[in-house]
């Protein structure tokens, strides 16, 4: 519906975008060239994108949200011995991470061994803010939490949850831009749809 | 013929077996690891035995669970890169559009390291790595390089050498989980149409 406010704010919108691609010409004046040809090229696109409202948030505490889905992303400092540990558990894991399914709320998490094993990169897609997800974790995964937590400097163990969420906080760097493909599709409303699409597969088999 | 039977005692033996690796594993760990070890191992051991099909590669390089693969790069920022990187992002304000074009793109994260000196990318995307960049390098090449023209080197997406440069500073993950592994985003799109298409038909039906 076309209301009168929006007819009113859109010469506005167009100044601000004007401004918003004069302020990034100048920012590419000094880029590689590949940079500022690219900009040039990619002026219709990015004059959309720099008119659409803005679809950054944030989770709470730290890290970003977009539609109901963060991002956590931590560096973690190994303890000695630590990395051989961690990698020969994830090893015999073989990606069968069945207490992540228990929480219900991580889409995706990926374990990266950075700076010669001293320090483990781990970032994660999740439903929600900070503070109830890692809550979450300590009320249902405390004991998985500790086997692969152990391995880094200063832990205090998922059963101290508000010491234990203000330490992956410390170590925490937020994004400072995420994109989700569905922002409201949370891992719960996935595994519903995942539910109806097999039921309405199985009634048309039925038809058929 | 392998029996049912014969392999599941096969399977019991090789998760005993792994049992006992983690805990040799874990004998020098803190005393807190050792105790959750041994209150995990039930729940461990069951999930072992009913495993799913473990991670694979996702061709070139990096991990895959059922579709979706991981891509973690990390490289340092060109003069003047984290300045230019910023400030488009914060323009931008989360609206990539050209993700939405590329259609493969589950998610991703941009996060500024060691005082602007690196950064890191990690994305989650369907199917194997080649063609993932081929994609790229098809459907949103400015976008690409308005992006990435921050980092050192950068030869440009229609750079023969493009492929190497993101190998060079990709970091293949040791551990990949999804939630939903055999979700691709097309499929992801096809079960919000279902979904709604079954909503809308209720609301009729129950007028």
């Amino acid at each position: 519906m076309a209301t009168q406010t929006q007819v009113a704010t859109e010469p506005t919108n167009a100044a601000v975008v004007e401004q918003k691609l004069q302020k990034l010409r100048e920012l590419y004046a000094d880029a590689p060239e590949v940079g500022k040809a690219a900009l040039q090229n990619g002026l219709p696109m990015l004059t959309k994108e720099l008119a659409a409202p803005s679809a950054a948030q944030t989770a709470g505490r730290i890290g970003a949200r977009q539609g109901k889905v963060s991002e956590l992303t931590v560096f973690l400092p190994f303890v000695k011995g630590g990395a051989k540990r961690l990698r020969g558990f994830l090893q015999l894991l073989e990606g069968n991470f069945r207490a992540a399914d228990a929480v219900g709320t991580v889409h995706d998490m990926r374990f990266v061994f950075v700076d010669n094993d001293t320090k483990l990169l781990f970032a994660t897609a999740y439903d929600g803010d900070f503070d109830p997800y890692i809550a979450d974790f300590a009320a249902k995964i405390p004991n998985a939490m500790d086997l692969w937590l152990c391995n880094f400097e200063g832990y205090p163990g998922m059963r101290n949850p508000s010491a234990a969420a203000d330490w992956i906080a410390s170590h925490q760097i937020a994004a400072e831009a995420w994109y989700v493909n569905s922002p409201n599709l949370t891992a719960t409303e996935t595994r519903r749809l995942e539910g109806v699409g097999t039921a309405v597969d199985q009634l048309l088999d039925k038809i058929g | 013929m392998t029996t049912l039977e014969e392999t599941r005692t096969g399977q019991d033996q090789s998760v005993e077996q792994t049992i006992q690796q983690l805990r040799a594993l874990y004998a020098d760990a803190p005393e807190m690891a050792r105790v959750a070890l041994e209150h995990a191992l039930p729940a461990l051991k069951s999930q072992a035995l009913d495993a799913q099909a473990p991670t694979e590669s996702a061709g070139r390089i990096g991990i895959r669970l059922g579709s979706v693969s991981e891509l973690t790069v990390i490289a340092p920022f060109a003069p003047g890169g984290a300045q230019r990187l910023r400030a488009i992002l914060r323009l931008l304000n989360g609206n990539f559009s050209g993700g939405q074009k590329v259609g493969t793109l589950h998610d991703m994260r941009f996060v500024f390291l060691d005082n602007d000196t690196k950064f890191l990318f990690a994305t989650a995307y369907d199917g194997a790595w080649d063609p993932y960049i081929d994609d790229f390098a098809t459907k949103i090449p400015d976008e690409m390089d308005i992006i990435f023209s921050a980092f050192e080197g950068w030869p440009g997406i229609h750079s023969p050498d493009v492929k190497d440069w993101i190998v060079k500073h990709q970091i293949p993950a040791e551990g990949w989980y999804v939630a939903h592994p055999d979700l691709t985003v097309a499929e992801s799109g096809r079960l919000k149409r279902v979904g709604k298409t079954v909503e809308e038909f209720l609301d009729k039906v129950g007028n």
